[in-house]
């Protein structure tokens, strides 16, 4: 099931909204991982069985860690919660690219599974480690309570798509958490903000990309247009999710942490990967960057940390060369940066983000790119490499109906509507306080029709992040 | 308002609406048929183990609560809003509004399809007209977009490929140009179709061109029913509906049409009003779409006879060509296989006319 879906909405909110606030506070998180088993069965049926088996596996092996603290036998509880995560990994998200690898190499034609993926597996996994990593270092204790437990590794507000939450993070929240009118309050404006990004702008852009790819009357501009469409639609559809993630977080009675902040306003390579997709960012770097040394090491040791954490992130995305590549791109330039860039970006003030824009555009070709020679095909052709024409009839067409949402969208992945409201609450007497208190809820209801309308028109509605 | 009262009116608002719109998911009595659409809506699907696990269950209740969605056309009408006059797109769902006239962006021209429609009436003239002596001639209806995207700079095709390709596969035909002919107001401004009312200049093109003569003159009966065309329901905003009006004089209405969709023929009015306010009131033209129907004129003043390959253009244009002939046979390959023709129509001594769309002939693979 996802977010942006009638059935979400109007049939599974509802409900699990209606039992959550009825059910006395010890049911609470019983209803939250009953609702998310629920919510994950629905998709995947078949793959609830790995979640339950996950979440025990994980209860366990934390209460193991915790026993032994101090002794041999917690390292290993730990190593095991690793190799389980990375089997589970290995076996359903990444089999298929190692056998498709052998089998080039080697000449051998192993079958491929072909696998399905479970929805969120990534997600989840990453949450478990965490928390196992994080009781044998002695962050926190383990978890006594498996429904506790089970509700935050199954927790349906971000349980497919992120923020990946610590259990740090929420450890107290998941025993003792308040609910107030102003936390519920933000939670539905964040999530109908989330839903709005999703539906009204990720799923248009989106569709302009397949308009695109399908079409036969491809030109140099029609690519460029498609490479800042991807761009848009990437930044809209996943930190769409995020927002609806944490604003449901937040009407639950919990504080889930950020995972976009205006990334597209970054200065450098190293000023994104800080706003974009926070939560990965640092797991990466408190699981794997500072465990093999981070940047208190050599410099070519320190280089290296850094190749390696971005080829897992690369990989962590998908079971394919351009991910991996993908991920090598921004270490490449994250290297560079460090080197001697860092220092000219520093005094630029348009440059800087001329370049990042240039980097994260083609870094999202490769992301969305079948295959490495689609990608290297896409690039000559945004430079008018081939038999390509400068312009299409296509392009002139798709750019003047697309051409608000692009605009609103560019807009809208800038702090400027920030910025506005800011400029309108400082309005004097209180006025800009008072329109915005009247604006707000009025702005929620209309946003909500009309996600309302899009969705039963049955138009393009996939997400992104699933995959992953 | 101050920030309390805010955050409590967003939430009990919400929780309102939240509920309000679910209850009516939940309860609202289902609807069937989907006029506007022209299409049956999803029921509730099956519920068994086998399928909730193999997730067939959810996908088809996903599409249950979409067709059965509270005020469903009213929440279409709201995005084709928002996607024209907020979102300032050109189109929805390829449809685009220009002068009040809704068009679809039949576009591209697609070759492969235009070369089969070619191969299917070559097969016909190979099969049952190369040696008989028939009159042949060729036509093509455009479609609203040829006259709507030049104003409105929506894709088209290119509809001089399009006449040039099909030309030159049917150069055992002569060609009659109708793109000159008609005008964007010659058509129903909610629907594919052109309007009879304003087609007797259509009907003398071609029958000039043919050698025979055909009315002038007709009285025209417009219908009380109004006509929600077929992207009036696509598009779902709030436009005026069409009105239907048919041409009647003496010949027409001594006119015998017999429909043989049956197996056996049925003798079937010219116009049947009872179409009016049936799904697709078009269909009140000549039997609408049917695979084989005959046209006998008693009053002729010629014996000369003529066959019709056509789509669902020609049901309401036959009426005024029956006028100059004796009969008029109206085939239409979509639905009776090319290969069974000879069993019902003997080529002989006629005047045989293909009148396709530019919808039909992009898209062949519907001709059998």
């Amino acid at each position: 099931m996802i977010f942006s879906s009638i059935p979400f909405l109007y049939y599974f909110l509802p409900v699990v909204l209606l039992l959550y606030f009825l059910v006395p506070k010890r049911l609470k998180n019983l209803v939250l991982l009953l609702s998310s088993l629920f919510f994950y069965g629905w998709g995947e049926p078949k793959y609830v069985v790995i979640m339950v088996i996950s979440i025990v596996v994980g209860f366990v092996l934390g209460h193991l860690i915790e026993v032994f603290r101090g002794k041999g036998l917690s390292k290993v509880f730990l190593i095991l919660s690793v190799i389980s995560a990375i089997c589970m990994l290995g076996y359903f998200k990444y089999m298929d690219f190692f056998i498709t690898n052998i089998n080039a190499v080697t000449g051998l034609s192993l079958p491929l599974l072909k696998i399905t993926l479970p929805i969120g597996i990534s997600f989840y996994l990453f949450q478990i480690l965490s928390y196992t990593v994080d009781v044998y270092r002695g962050t926190v204790p383990a978890q006594k309570n498996i429904i506790h437990f089970g509700a935050y590794v199954s927790c349906f507000p971000q349980l497919i798509a992120g923020p990946i939450v610590r259990y740090s993070d929420i450890a107290e929240q998941l025993s003792s958490r308040t609910h107030t009118f102003e936390k519920t309050a933000y939670g539905i404006r964040r999530f109908i903000m989330g839903l709005s990004k999703k539906v009204l702008l990720a799923n248009a852009l989106g569709e302009l990309c397949d308009i695109f790819r399908a079409s036969d009357d491809k030109s140099v501009l029609f690519y460029w247009l498609y490479a800042i469409s991807f761009t848009l639609h990437i930044y809209f559809d996943f930190s769409g999710y995020s927002d609806m993630a944490i604003g449901l977080g937040k009407i639950f009675g919990f504080d889930f942490i950020e995972n976009f902040n205006h990334p597209y306003i970054s200065k450098s390579i190293t000023e994104f990967w800080r706003r974009w997709h926070i939560s990965l960012g640092s797991w990466f770097r408190d699981y794997v960057y500072i465990p093999l040394g981070g940047n208190r090491v050599s410099k070519g040791r320190w280089f290296l940390n850094i190749l390696t954490v971005w080829m897992l992130t690369g990989f962590w995305h998908g079971a394919s060369w351009n991910f991996i590549v993908w991920g090598l791109l921004y270490a490449a330039f994250l290297v560079l940066e460090k080197l001697f860039l860092g220092k000219y970006l520093k005094n630029s003030k348009v440059w800087c983000h001329i370049y990042v824009m240039f980097i994260v555009c083609f870094g999202f070709v490769i992301f969305n790119a079948t295959n490495l020679g689609e990608a290297l095909q896409y690039f000559g052709a945004m430079f008018g490499a081939g038999s390509v024409p400068f312009v299409s009839t296509e392009f002139t067409y798709y750019l003047g109906s697309f051409g608000f949402i692009l605009l609103l969208s560019i807009a809208g992945s800038t702090p400027l509507p920030m910025i506005l409201t800011k400029k309108i609450s400082g309005i004097k007497n209180g006025m800009g306080e008072r329109i915005l208190n009247i604006a707000e809820p009025i702005i929620s209801v209309i946003l909500l029709l009309l996600v309302t309308a899009y969705l039963v028109d049955g138009s393009f509605n996939p997400f992104l992040y699933f995959r992953f | 308002m101050n920030q309390t009262i805010k955050n409590k009116i967003m939430v009990f608002g919400m929780a309102a609406i939240l509920g309000i719109i679910s209850l009516f998911c939940w309860f609202k009595p289902h609807t069937d048929y989907s006029y506007s659409e022209r299409r049956v809506l999803a029921k509730f699907p099956s519920l068994t183990l086998d399928t909730v696990t193999n997730g067939k269950f959810m996908s088809e209740f996903e599409t249950y609560t979409l067709d059965q969605f509270p005020l469903r056309d009213t929440f279409r009408g709201l995005k084709s809003f928002s996607s024209l006059y907020l979102m300032g797109q050109s189109d929805v769902n390829d449809l685009t509004i220009t002068n009040g006239y809704v068009a679809k962006n039949e576009y591209p021209a697609n070759e492969a399809m235009l070369e089969n429609a070619g191969k299917k009436f070559r097969y016909l003239y190979d099969t049952y007209m190369k040696d008989s002596n028939v009159n042949l001639y060729f036509s093509i209806v455009p479609d609203k977009n040829y006259y709507t995207s030049i104003k409105s700079g929506s894709l088209a095709m290119d509809y001089e490929m399009l006449v040039d390709t099909m030309t030159k596969q049917t150069d055992y035909m002569k060609y009659i140009d109708l793109f000159q002919v008609l005008s964007i107001r010659d058509y129903y401004r909610t629907d594919t179709h052109w309007k009879q009312e304003n087609l007797v200049p259509v009907a003398i093109v071609l029958s000039d061109v043919m050698g025979v003569e055909t009315s002038m003159n007709y009285t025209k009966t417009q219908l009380e029913e109004p006509f929600y065309g077929v992207y009036y329901g696509q598009l779902a905003l709030p436009l005026s509906p069409d009105t239907i009006t048919y041409l009647t004089n003496e010949i027409v209405e001594s006119c015998i049409v017999t429909d043989y969709n049956s197996g056996k023929p049925v003798t079937i009015p010219m116009y049947d009003l009872s179409q009016a306010t049936a799904k697709d009131p078009y269909e009140l033209f000549v039997g609408g779409n049917t695979p084989l129907v005959t046209i006998e004129n008693p009053l002729a003043t010629t014996d000369k006879e003529l066959v019709i390959f056509r789509d669902s253009f020609t049901s309401s244009l036959a009426p005024l060509l029956a006028t100059g002939y004796s009969k008029v046979t109206l085939v239409d390959i979509r639905y009776i296989n090319s290969g069974m023709l000879g069993n019902f129509i003997e080529f002989d001594n006629q005047d045989v006319l293909f009148l396709y769309s530019t919808l039909v002939l992009n898209s062949s693979t519907i001709l059998k």
